[in-house]
């Protein structure tokens, strides 16, 4: 009985999943206090009815104990777990024991991480967002919901299921050679041909990579492309898995792409990153409600599936052209700083079932995202400080000065206004700004300024938005790498690897198994992750019938599988409070758990402090939130002028297993798995 | 967003607890303060009180409609709450984040089960007092569960004993036979002696024993009647006990409560004597046995000897037997001789002889105990003696007055049957007259039932002899009286011992700290200073309390080692027990990876062979 709702403060559902159980669950409930024969409410109805008076207390405790609800827990087990972004409140429910409080924290956290890689800065203006996640058109609402509970549930199966998506760390295919070989082939074949063709319609591609199923085969990266976090890595893993599903991990014992070889395999409906194009409404005050005027018209589809679609059937919409790129925001380091959330296109192109490339380009228009950034910045940062009460030129210091601020901005504004963007809005709110702020007479740099600088977000948001999160109008050029580029790009790299397809299939499912590790008696399992690099290495652990590891298969390899599974849980509970060895005598079983630091040359340093955090703090990990990349900036304050990297191991022995041999193991693993060359010694 | 919380200190201390009652607020214009009938901290401003408690409340109702069942804990960012919701009634305990979510939920239970033990149900509570009163009680409660010192106190939610290691065993031992002599009386259920608010010896449960402290520790507001005749040291009070814990008292009296206090005295006394024990086994011998008839066939004798080489007979058997509650002494009150008890003459006359001994019944305690304790027991003795005549004359004044209060005997009565199959019970029902059917003072048919019985308490200075009697033990003037008796100069003689007993020098610091908990005892073994401020300790306090909440959620976990930058500590649990273990000093600068020669992986051999002298057997 699982369930996950995102509510606004005024409790108006802005997205919700439940499995069949919950929703069984909510219908009895609002049956049972309907009158008969009204017959059953919509079911968004029923659940924002039946979470209204919880949505609505929260805000109570927000607004008058600056306080809020973190979780609930019933006698028969039924978690609840709260969280808020902003206006948003997320509600995580697990009815059936098989996610604890942290499980459902984090999937919130995921959750809202794929919220903004799928709409980026709109994120931070919770006016817009809520209109975004809640379209007033049903059928484009059911869509993008139906997308995003995808989404979630992908997330869902390979957290409960992939190693790599348990520990949150990449996980290379370990095949030295063919790995050297495809990144040579990606730099000098693919990357080089596609970005020197005029078919990429003012694209660049910055990064490429091959996906077995969730394992990373190779990556490039294009010379002048900021490095990609392993956050945004690993959720445009779980978005690549989402739309070519690899079931092989199920408990299907006949999947079935093996009869349409050649043709994606397609399970989940995925929704277009694209908008209908409509009038935009910048301003958001209430008085401004959106009229739209006739049907939407989606540019990919073609006019037989616009019909459909007025059909119920039509939820189920076919997949748009693989050639429509998604737009995903992510973020870049450069030298002058971070920018998170900047737009991207990703395609991604199946090659055969389980084996897809990746690449992500940069689109022409991402000057403007940063621009937008560095005002938005600007803004919050002013807000702050005159929230906190500081006025005059107190508030308006800082770094860029406003008055910098001010000619950026207006040139910026200058430069919008023969483009098709919208701009009056933001021009309007502008001038008033300006008239508030620099005067003279006016009221200049005050606690009244605050409504401003927030509505001078909201406008930016707005701009934003048009530019990313909507096609441009005129469907003539698209902005895209032509679709027989992308195919020949597909072709390039089938033809590369063919010979290996069927062997790099088979690799994924066995990496490394425990049988090369011989001399290592009563090692059962371990996990080795670097975190410095975001990638990890594990034996593998298959419990399905097709695919028996040295564990055997069912019960034994499930309860192993289970074990490691509640380890890891365990253990980030032991260094969310400052623990950074355990290990455990359970059961049959001895667990050992380790983190530890060192310098590039591999001198290991000393333990240091690690930060004790909250109950409720974000979920240590990498994916939703690099916890790592924190604690890695906290340690290296005692080292600075040293590249500090940042390792974690863990192991399961037999309990029989004398201690000191158990520890001589992972020493031995420790020290092992990650010598200079960084490829595994196997 | 993210804040770095590295000096965390964590506050056993409750933050909030409050009782609401959502049925005085059900129509759209009740104003939510009348639904509160208590918030601690009282000083709260009202529309604080009724924000929280009318939130936390809704919310906690709203949640419980939509998983169909009640809400247990309710997290805030700043405060856990445990919750109880039990009809139209929601109670609320908030602690601190640091407070492991196990031990706060105990605490509530604690708390209402206080409340319920001293005044029965709480809603008929709050029909039959005034808010005002009920205030008072359950502030006294919450303060009694708070009082303590050591934090570690409330991870566990122990009992507080008195220092076994400075105390000689043989007055543990003494203890507990004043509660088995107690015991002979067929309205005694089961007591406890405790002295300065620590638990000497107890017959009962440990839930049982913390309920019975609290009346103990504080003068009960609840003005308890007191016997003037006894010099205004015996009082009474009506405590309300669940059937489970009545059944419970009923069922094993002997099996599963005398063995616990008595067996760690008993290995302890033939391992080391001291000067005290050589003191009370040397007198008995000469000065008590021309008066005790029974002590000379008592095969126990040779054990007081000097010598003391044979303890087997000191082995727990003859304790784990049941006890004769069927008395064969003359003077016991209406006593009548059941035909079982003859048959098991052999076992009981072995029984007996050891106890009459020492807090035997009636005259022989005189002569015995004084003797016992030399000198000033003579005195005790003496005053004894003479209490118990003039009792003679008052009591019938006294104990009419019980005989006013309301016979709330009902069905429990028929239940004695299942006392164990003691040969017993059967004597016991033919002097018990039938219960007046129906005057039960179960609440509501739905509710598990409170049985009401006494609690009566015998105060000696600092020691007080608490026994859970049956209501109509106060208005049989003979029992009563018999209790009295038996039990003055033993007690008398008990309180001059503990009370000359020096705290004891603190103990030289260690290189080590640990923490013992016993979890069948509710008992806990620590060298914790209990400093305020013992900044050294946190770490220990803090992984203890973090792996003692893993204990509790992982069935299967046995050890634990955990490592911050600055401690390393060592927990290890079995069915009964849960230990920790940290080592000063040493070297803790390490490089965090994998090493056998890592001092924190030597913890549990150090803890082993350490703790061997704190009594602590880790295998």
């Amino acid at each position: 009985m699982k369930c996950l709702l995102i509510a606004s403060e005024s409790a108006e559902v802005l997205f919700q999943w439940t499995d069949p159980e919950f929703q069984q669950n909510v219908q009895e409930q609002y049956g049972a206090s309907q009158e008969e024969g009204h017959g059953l409410p919509a079911f968004e109805d029923s659940i924002s009815t039946l979470f209204a008076p919880i949505i609505i207390s929260c805000s109570t405790m927000v607004d008058r104990l600056c306080d809020s609800y973190t979780s609930f827990t019933t006698e028969n087990n039924h978690i609840y777990v709260l969280h808020q972004f902003d206006e948003c409140l997320y509600i995580a429910v697990n009815g059936d024991g098989e996610e604890g409080e942290g499980d459902l924290r984090r999937k919130i956290y995921v959750m809202k991480k794929m919220i903004e890689v799928m709409f980026g800065m709109v994120t931070l203006s919770s006016n817009l967002l809520r209109r975004e996640l809640r379209p007033q058109d049903t059928e484009q609402r059911a869509r993008l919901w139906k997308h995003l509970q995808s989404l979630l549930e992908t997330y869902s199966q390979l957290r409960e299921n992939d190693q790599s998506f348990l520990v949150e760390a990449v996980e290379r295919l370990i095949h030295p050679t063919l790995c050297e070989q495809c990144i040579e082939f990606l730099e000098r074949r693919l990357v080089q041909q596609l970005n020197g063709s005029v078919e990429r319609a003012g694209e660049e591609v910055l990064h490429a990579f091959i996906l077995i199923h969730t394992k990373l085969l190779a990556f490039y990266s294009s010379r002048n492309a900021s490095s990609l976090s392993t956050s945004d890595l690993l959720t445009l893993i779980i978005m690549a898995q989402n739309m070519y599903p690899s079931n092989i991990d199920l408990d299907d014992p006949h999947p079935e792409w093996e009869s349409n070889l050649g043709l994606p395999h397609q399970r989940h409906v995925s929704y277009p990153l694209c908008h209908p194009h409509q009038h935009l409404h910048l301003c958001v005050s209430a008085a401004d409600k959106p009229v739209r005027g006739s049907t939407p018209v989606f540019e990919f589809v073609d006019p037989d599936v616009q019909m459909a679609e007025d059909s119920l059937q039509a939820l189920e919409v076919p997949p748009p052209a693989p050639s429509t790129p998604r737009r995903v925001f992510l973020e870049v380091s450069l030298k002058d700083g971070l920018y998170p959330m900047m737009p991207h296109s990703m395609y991604c192109l199946p090659l055969w079932p389980g084996i897809s490339l990746v690449m992500l380009t940069k689109i022409p228009t991402s000057a403007v995202a940063m621009s937008v950034y560095m005002f938005l910045e600007a803004f919050a940062k002013l807000e702050k400080r005159l929230s906190e009460g500081q006025e005059g030129s107190a508030a308006s210091r800082g770094q860029p000065t406003i008055h910098d601020v001010r000619s950026k901005l207006d040139k910026f504004i200058k430069a919008l206004g023969p483009s098709e963007i919208q701009s009056a809005q933001l021009q309007n709110v502008w001038t008033e700004f300006k008239n508030r702020a620099f005067s003279r007479g006016g009221p200049g740099f005050n606690r009244d300024l605050i409504p401003w600088c927030k509505n001078m977000k909201t406008q930016l948001c707005g701009i934003y938005r048009q530019c990313f999160l909507i096609e441009s109008g005129k469907a003539d050029i698209p902005q895209r790498l032509s679709p027989s580029l992308q195919e020949r790009a597909q072709t390039m790299m089938q033809e590369k690897l063919m010979d290996w397809k069927d062997f790099l299939l088979v690799k994924s499912k066995r990496n490394i198994t425990m049988v090369s590790y011989p001399d290592f008696p009563g090692l059962i399992h371990f996990i080795c992750v670097d975190r410095s690099t975001g990638q990890m290495i594990a034996p593998s652990l298959n419990i399905t019938e097709r695919n028996t590891s040295e564990l055997g298969k069912g019960p034994v390899a499930q309860f192993i599988k289970s074990k490691v599974w509640s380890l890891v849980s365990t253990t980030r509970r032991y260094l969310q409070k400052g623990y950074s060895t355990v290990t455990l005598r359970d059961g049959d079983f001895y667990f050992c758990y380790f983190l530890w630091f060192e310098n590039e040359t591999g001198y290991k340093l000393e333990a240091g402090d690690i930060p004790i955090l909250p109950d409720d703090s974000a979920p240590i990990g990498m994916l939703a939130w690099d916890y790592y990349r924190k604690l890695l900036r906290y340690y290296s304050k005692n080292h600075q002028g040293e590249v500090v990297k940042c390792y974690e191991l863990l192991t399961v022995h037999l309990g029989v297993i004398p201690t000191e041999i158990i520890l001589q193991h992972c020493r031995q693993l420790a020290s092992k798995l990650w010598e200079p060359s960084r490829n595994p010694l196997l | 967003r993210y804040r770095y919380n590295i000096n965390i200190l964590p506050s056993s201390k409750c933050n909030y607890f409050f009782l609401y009652d959502g049925s005085k607020v059900k129509g759209e214009g009740d104003a939510t303060r009348e639904g509160i009938c208590y918030f601690y901290p009282e000083e709260t401003p009202l529309d604080k009180q009724e924000l929280l408690c009318g939130q936390l409340a809704g919310a906690g109702r709203c949640v419980s409609e939509l998983s169909a069942s009640p809400v247990r804990i309710l997290r805030l960012r700043r405060n856990n709450f445990a919750i109880r919701m039990k009809d139209d009634f929601f109670w609320a305990l908030g602690c601190s984040a640091e407070v492991p979510t196990i031990s706060a939920c105990e605490l509530l239970d604690q708390l209402i089960n206080l409340f319920c033990f001293y005044n029965g149900s709480v809603r008929q509570s709050y029909q039959l007092y005034s808010q005002e009163t009920l205030a008072a009680r359950w502030a006294q409660y919450l303060s009694h569960l708070q009082s303590g010192s050591l934090e570690l106190q409330h991870i566990f939610s122990c009992l507080r004993t008195i220092d076994s290691t400075n105390v000689d065993p043989l007055l543990l031992l003494k203890a507990a036979l004043i509660l088995q002599a107690c015991q002979r009386c067929p309205l005694v259920l089961a007591g406890c002696i405790l002295f300065r608010g620590r638990v000497v010896s107890t017959q009962m449960s440990p839930e049982l024993t913390m309920k019975v402290m609290v009346h103990e520790s504080e003068t009960h507001t609840k003005a308890p009647s007191t016997f003037s005749s006894f010099g205004g040291v015996v009082s009474s009070t009506t405590v309300f006990l669940t059937m489970s814990e009545l059944q419970y008292l009923q069922s094993a009296p002997v099996d599963k409560d005398f063995r616990y206090s008595h067996r760690t005295p008993h290995k302890n006394t033939s391992k080391k004597k001291t000067r005290l024990s050589r003191t009370l086994s040397d007198t008995p011998s000469t000065e008590s046995e021309p008066s005790d008839t029974g002590s000379s066939q008592s095969p126990l004798k040779g054990s007081f000897s000097p010598h003391f080489s044979d303890s087997s007979v000191f082995s727990p058997d003859p304790l784990d037997s049941p006890p004769p509650p069927q008395p064969l002494q003359p003077p016991f009150p209406n006593g009548k001789l059941s035909p079982e008890a003859e048959e098991e003459a052999l076992e009981e006359s072995y029984y007996y002889s050891f106890h009459s001994n020492e807090g035997g019944v009636s005259q022989l305690h005189n002569e015995g105990d004084s003797s016992l304790f030399e000198g000033n027991s003579y005195l005790n003795g003496g005053g004894g003696g003479g209490g118990g005549g003039d009792g003679d004359a008052a009591c019938g004044a006294v104990f009419d007055f019980r005989g006013a209060e309301e016979s709330h005997h009902d069905t429990v009565f028929t239940k004695e049957a299942s006392r164990g199959g003691c040969e017993s019970v059967q004597g016991r029902q033919a002097e018990i007259p039938d219960p007046p059917p129906g005057s039960g003072a179960s609440d509501s048919p739905e509710e598990c039932p409170l049985v009401p019985m006494m609690l009566y308490l015998h105060r000696v200075k600092g020691l007080v002899l608490a026994l859970l009697v049956e209501p109509h033990f106060l208005s049989d003037t003979a029992s009563m009286e018999e209790v009295y008796h038996s039990s003055l100069a033993s007690l008398n003689g008990l309180e001059a011992h503990l009370r000359t007993i020096c705290p004891g020098a603190p103990d030289a610091p260690r290189p080590y700290i640990f923490a013992h908990f016993d979890c069948i005892q509710s008992t806990l073994t620590t060298n914790l200073s209990g400093r305020p401020g013992g900044a050294p300790e946190r770490p220990f306090v803090r992984a203890t309390s973090l792996l003692h909440s893993h204990f509790c959620n992982t069935e299967t976990l046995q050890e634990a080692i955990i490592r911050s930058a600055g401690a390393a500590v060592y927990g290890s649990r079995s069915v009964a027990q849960e230990t920790y273990f940290q080592q000063h000093g040493g070297s803790l600068r390490n490089s965090g990876i994998p090493n056998h020669q890592d001092s924190a992986f030597l913890l549990p051999s150090k803890a082993r062979h350490r703790l061997l002298k704190h009594g602590v057997n880790l295998l």
